[in-house]
């Protein structure tokens, strides 16, 4: 009964007005911003999905390419836009066709191909914003590649039927066009299949990190400020003095503030999934399979490694907090207090979204391993390529780390050192910190 | 010395270092009878709140010994605990909290059932005298009023021995005065109060016995009337300088 009594108390003080505020705005603010950019994205997805083109040449071989680009290939009908572009002042001819971008066959095509020599191609696309997603001319690059294909058709047909193909011609099949990329603006060209697998990745490669990493910065100040309040407030030495278990008060206020974690990342979760682009972009119908042949696809196992993962990460964090709350002298240093721990969070945080962390030279990736939470940030890839052992040895070198951290703060708690330690938080500062870093 | 197995809280050669070889306290041996209100009186550092943080088992002694209803404070912890409640100095309640969600949350930690607890309360919020006060955020309290609040909680219930660390610092004199009040007819009505001030000319109005405490030594114990005839002092200032100067340990 105590300890209920405690939990809700814990809660009712971390869970204030103003932090159920925060959340339901950015619950708010991520929906309403998740509805814009699905729009926009859908616009963009629509545009780019469509082949813009101008048939410059105007021979019965380039007819026949245009035939060939509207006709279904792996499922995919494409649209097809024939345009007129009378100047070479491509801006403008972008702006006037009212796209993004568009192919040119010039002239000559035809010609270039019966003399076996590369075609050449334009291709001209405007870069308009630095987001990645929007530099994807999907139905332009598909026109590159279709146009490629019906070449290569072409010149199989035509060679082999009059005999064995030279080496110039197999030269010529293996890249059948020049393509001249026009870009206004800036030149940013993607391959749309890497699009396709980045986007899709994305979610989990980028946004399971940032939930980690709201779920430990959340959970610790959460902590940190109901553990110095109630030190400040003197409530502490109440509650420690009153016939309760001091482990009680100590499970209630951690279980609280990861109470309020899960909250906290649910949002974001809720809030991100809202965001998430994915929904707009149209996987071909056996990306699935793809993704599932390459161990892309999470099942059930992979989400219960990657949770528990989590878990243990908030938990460290959280009993770091408890220690660090018990030292803090005003509420204001308690917020210092949160530095070091931001830090060590922070540089797994970054690394881990930038770069193969066992890529890393030697020290620099023990160094990183040594921080409990790299762990977490790099569990997804661990799983996913099947680095086993880095990380079961993450999984028990948190745990460790959690039993330690959790030993200290029961100490801290059940002794007298909660009441006596502050008045030197100087020296002990430093030396915290030190302790998180190894 | 009559009543001294009526005593409740027991001290023996309590002492505390907070660093080693620096006694914050030392040898401090006093008792707390049945329904008396005992008061250790001495300036800002004297000693008084290391003491009292030891006797509610929040401080280790470094020596020596506290017994509450025969219960030590470093073997029986918990026992204790039952015994006592604690009103910090210059303490604060959960600001979140109303008035009455602090009475009701606290009162469960020192229920053992729901009724005991709903009567806590409602001993409480007869105490406090705030009304309606009660069902507002205690952000909004003075100081005043959470002072009486948690004086409320102190009182609610009924331990051993009420543990008061400097209950009216910081108040206006209404405010003091009202405390002060409340305490004198709590233990009217049988209850044992340990206080501290550094006020020494408040507590001679409030207390039955005091303690003169310097520099981490308890060095005079006694009735305030009996200690103005011994050192032929108009006031417990005057008999704390005597007793100071007087002082062999100093
Ligand atoms: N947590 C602590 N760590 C170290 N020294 C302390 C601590 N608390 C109090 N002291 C020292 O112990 C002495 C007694 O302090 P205290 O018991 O608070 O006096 P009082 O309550 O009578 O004003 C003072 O010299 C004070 O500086
Ligand atoms: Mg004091």
């Amino acid at each position: 009964m105590k300890f209920f009594s405690l939990l809700k108390k814990e809660l009712r003080e971390m869970l204030n007005i103003q932090t159920v505020c925060m959340l339901v705005l950015i619950i708010f603010m991520m929906i309403s911003m998740g509805g814009m950019m699905n729009k926009a994205a859908e616009e963009e997805s629509e545009e780019s999905g469509k082949i813009t083109i101008c048939d410059l040449d105007d021979t019965t071989f380039s007819k026949a390419v245009l035939h060939f680009l509207e006709s279904p290939v792996a499922g995919m009908k494409n649209e097809v836009n024939v345009i007129d572009v009378t100047s070479d002042d491509y801006a403008a001819e972008l702006k006037k066709a009212g796209v993004k971008s568009f192919v040119i066959i010039p002239e000559g095509f035809e010609k270039s191909i019966s003399e076996g020599k590369q075609a050449d191609i334009i291709y001209v696309s405007r870069m308009s914003s630095l987001a990645a997603l929007s530099n994807v001319n999907a139905g332009s690059e598909v026109a590159v590649e279709l146009i490629g294909a019906a070449v290569k058709t072409a010149i199989y047909q035509d060679k082999t039927s009059k005999g064995a193909l030279t080496e110039a011609e197999t030269k010529l099949l293996e890249a059948p066009l020049n393509v001249e990329e026009q870009t206004i603006v800036a030149n940013k060209s993607a391959n749309v299949k890497q699009i396709l697998l980045y986007s899709s990745l994305y979610s989990r490669s980028l946004f399971m990190p940032l939930v980690v990493y709201i779920l430990i910065l959340l959970g610790s100040q959460t902590m940190i400020n109901a553990v110095s309040a109630e030190k400040l407030d003197k409530t502490l030495e109440t509650l420690l003095s009153a016939p309760v278990s001091r482990m009680h008060v100590l499970s209630a206020k951690m279980i609280a503030a990861a109470i309020v974690a899960l909250m906290n990342a649910a949002v974001y979760m809720i809030g991100m999934n809202k965001m998430n682009m994915n929904a707009v972009i149209e996987y071909p119908d056996d990306f699935k399979k793809t993704m599932e042949d390459l161990g892309l696809t999470f099942g059930i196992k992979t989400y219960l490694l990657i949770g528990v993962q989590m878990l243990l990460t908030m938990l460290i964090a959280l009993s770091i907090s408890l220690i660090l709350g018990a030292f803090a002298k005003s509420i204001k240093s308690s917020q210092t207090l949160l530095l070091p721990l931001m830090f060590v969070t922070i540089v797994p945080f970054m690394a881990s979204m930038m770069i193969d962390v066992t890529s890393l030279p030697k020290a620099l990736r023990y160094l990183l391993y040594v921080i409990p939470f790299t762990h977490t940030f790099i569990a997804t890839d661990s799983i996913i390529f099947g680095k086993t052992a880095l990380y079961i040895g993450g999984l028990i070198y948190q745990v460790l780390f959690l039993v330690v951290c959790m030993t200290v703060a029961i100490k801290i708690f059940t002794s007298d050192m909660i009441f006596t330690a502050s008045e030197r938080v100087g020296r002990f500062g430093k030396k915290k910190k030190a302790h998180d870093e190894n | 010395m009559a009543n001294e197995e009526k005593a409740v809280l027991e001290v023996e050669h309590l002492s505390k270092q907070y660093k080693k070889g620096v006694y914050a306290s030392q040898d401090v041996t006093f008792n707390v009878n049945k329904g008396e209100i005992f008061a250790l009186i001495g300036p800002n550092g004297a000693g008084k709140t290391t003491t009292i943080r030891m006797i509610a088992t929040l401080l280790k002694p470094t020596e020596g010994d506290a017994k509450i209803g025969g219960y030590s404070i470093l073997t029986d912890a918990a026992k204790v605990r039952e015994g006592l409640t604690y009103l910090p100095d210059e303490a604060g309640a959960y600001k979140n909290m109303k008035g009455r969600q602090y009475l009701q949350f606290m009162s469960e930690m020192y229920a053992n059932s729901k009724e005991q607890a709903a009567e806590f309360v409602k001993t409480a919020e007869e105490i406090c005298k705030l009304g309606d006060r009660l069902n507002d955020k205690i952000e909004t309290y003075s100081r005043g009023m959470i002072r009486k609040l948690l004086l409320a909680r102190t009182i609610m219930p009924k331990p051993l021995i009420a543990i008061l660390d400097e209950p009216t610092s910081g108040l206006d004199i209404i405010n003091a005065l009202e405390i002060r009040r409340m305490i004198k007819e709590l233990a009217a009505e049988g209850m044992s109060f340990l206080l501290s001030s550094h006020n020494m000319l408040e507590i001679e109005y409030v207390s039955d016995r005091v303690g003169i405490i310097a520099h981490g030594h308890l060095l005079e114990t006694g009735k305030p009337s009996e200690l103005l005839e011994k050192y032929e002092a108009q006031n417990l200032e005057e008999v704390f300088e005597m007793v100071v100067n007087n002082s062999e340990i100093l």
